[in-house]
């Protein structure tokens, strides 16, 4: 009888939890860079003690799958507004080491640094920084990633891509931080696009949608645990009777 | 429920777009304005299950894990410095940059200021001024008995004095330069002050390696082009609406935990 109580308990918790990830989605829709996430939940069986030892289906979430297509892409003609078309990221130095990015509105620092909005630098190849001269025009950015500043080459943003995405992990600030054992790799088949922005792939509407599903089925799972509730009331109620 | 909780980072987040754009649309015809962006970046992200944990005694890893997201903030409200359309005016002082730069204001405070707004005047000693009536750095004076002033794409400023053929030069315009033109500080009416992230300014003549040049008789338009500005506001209305409609369900599902029999 108390099965019924928490097989619906165990699916309303991961219930709340994908309000969560929906609720962080929603959130984020007008993020640039960000790649929206859905809850992975799976049956967990478990054999009832004796003497019934009829297998029990509880509900758990065991992981969650980020979904890295491209968002959609806006002109906005500010020359340091960068999008990747393909699956490579930006490197961004921070004093924790590189963490990857695929949100491109970049800035100049004070002393000419191409830099991300939090202020650290934005990797060139080879490790090093891509420093703008300020008596030149405004860079101009190719295809490959070469900055060039009045047909001069000041230096080539890196462009890396990773064999396993799934090993990413957010880190806030539309970052993405890579364990040692998935190591960035140099992405020759990406190219970058300068005036454009990558908004975030979140479809409001898949959402919407979701959000509606997840209060139904918590609506549903409530009536279920209520109807169990009355069940075992009318069981005690009458066996009093018969006693 | 954290759902409430990251849906308010939301909604905050597109009431700070929906100003952004506002501020944008009311200042559509201020000359020399540029158009700004609220831009926002994830909040943290709490993990529930790490992934590369193990998940059993044999040394299988979850391959993904559970990352929950906290919403989202505001990380910037930067100035896109695109170039706005010039207008003629037929106005002998008006001056747009036509390319980088910005004209040198003094503020009363003896600060120096920084402006893309050209459309000066002359105050009542012939010095060239801002509509505040901030005198133009370097010092310019027109003479009171000048018939025609030109200024050249260089900043050259050459007179006409009446009863002479040749033109003579009484000023000389310099633009100053930033690394960051979008870390400028605005102090409104137009004006920019030097900051910690603009950089020191970069002083030369118009028209020389890296400046724009003057453009006479002309004005700088705001660079705020109104069919993105309203496509912005949709979307900023929409965002809003949807992280609202996530509270709704949270309160849903509150309601019917609360409502479950005993």
């Amino acid at each position: 009888m108390d099965n019924t109580l928490y097989v619906g308990l165990s699916r309303q918790v991961t219930l709340q939890r994908s309000l969560d990830v929906t609720a962080n989605n929603l959130a984020n829709v007008d993020t640039a860079g960000f790649k929206m996430e859905s809850l992975i939940v799976n049956t967990d069986p478990l054999d009832a003690p004796a003497p019934t030892n009829t297998p029990v289906q509880y509900v758990l979430d065991t992981g969650l799958a980020r979904n890295f297509a491209p968002g959609s892409f806006e002109t906005t003609g500010n020359p340091l507004d960068l999008a990747v078309e393909g699956d490579a990221f930006f490197t961004i130095q921070t004093a924790q080491g590189p963490v990857y990015t695929r949100d491109g509105r970049f800035a100049i620092s004070a002393d000419g640094t191409l830099v991300d909005k939090n202020g650290n630098a934005v990797q060139a190849d080879g490790g090093s920084t891509i420093n703008l001269d300020i008596k030149k025009s405004s860079p101009s950015i190719g295809r490959d990633g070469t900055v060039m500043q009045d047909g001069v080459q000041v230096g080539k943003i890196a462009m890396v891509r990773f064999a396993d995405r799934g090993a990413l992990s957010k880190t806030g600030d539309n970052r993405f931080s890579s364990p040692a054992t998935n190591p960035p790799l140099p992405a020759t088949d990406s190219l970058l696009r300068q005036g454009v922005v990558e908004h975030s792939n979140v479809t409001p509407v898949v959402e919407v949608t979701h959000l509606i599903s997840i209060s139904r089925q918590y609506e549903r799972i409530a009536a279920m645990m209520n109807a169990a509730s009355d069940l075992s009331k009318q069981a005690v109620s009458r066996l009093g009777r018969v006693a | 429920m954290r759902a409430l909780r990251i849906a308010a980072t939301g909604m905050a987040a597109q009431q700070l777009n929906v100003e952004t754009v506002s501020n944008n649309i009311a200042n559509m015809n201020t000359v020399g304005y540029k158009r700004q962006r609220a831009e926002f970046q994830d909040l943290l992200y709490q993990n529930i299950e790490r992934m590369g944990a193990q998940s059993s005694d044999t040394g299988t890893i979850v391959p993904t894990g559970i990352q929950l997201g906290s919403g989202v903030k505001a990380a910037a409200v930067y100035r896109i410095t695109t170039q706005g359309t010039l207008s003629q005016t037929g106005n002998k002082y008006d001056m747009a940059i036509d390319g980088k730069g910005y004209f040198q204001v003094q503020l009363p405070t003896g600060e120096t200021a920084y402006t893309r707004a050209g459309n000066f005047a002359v105050n009542q000693t012939g010095q060239l001024v801002t509509t505040d009536g901030y005198s133009v750095l370097p010092q310019i004076t027109i003479p009171q008995t000048a018939t025609d002033v030109s200024i050249s794409a260089s900043g050259q400023v050459q007179v006409t004095l009446a009863g002479q053929a040749t033109t003579t030069q009484v000023g000389q315009i310099q633009l100053a330069n930033f690394f960051n033109e979008a870390g400028l500080e605005a102090i409104g009416s137009n004006l920019f002050l030097q900051s910690g992230a603009s950089g020191p300014p970069n002083v030369a003549a118009p028209n020389s390696t890296g400046f724009g040049k003057i453009q006479q008789n002309y004005v700088e338009s705001s660079n705020v082009d109104a069919v993105t500005e309203v496509t912005s506001l949709i979307v900023a209305q929409r965002a809003y609406e949807m992280n609202s409609k996530v509270v709704t369900t949270a309160d849903q599902m509150l309601a019917s935990a609360a409502q479950l029999k005993s």
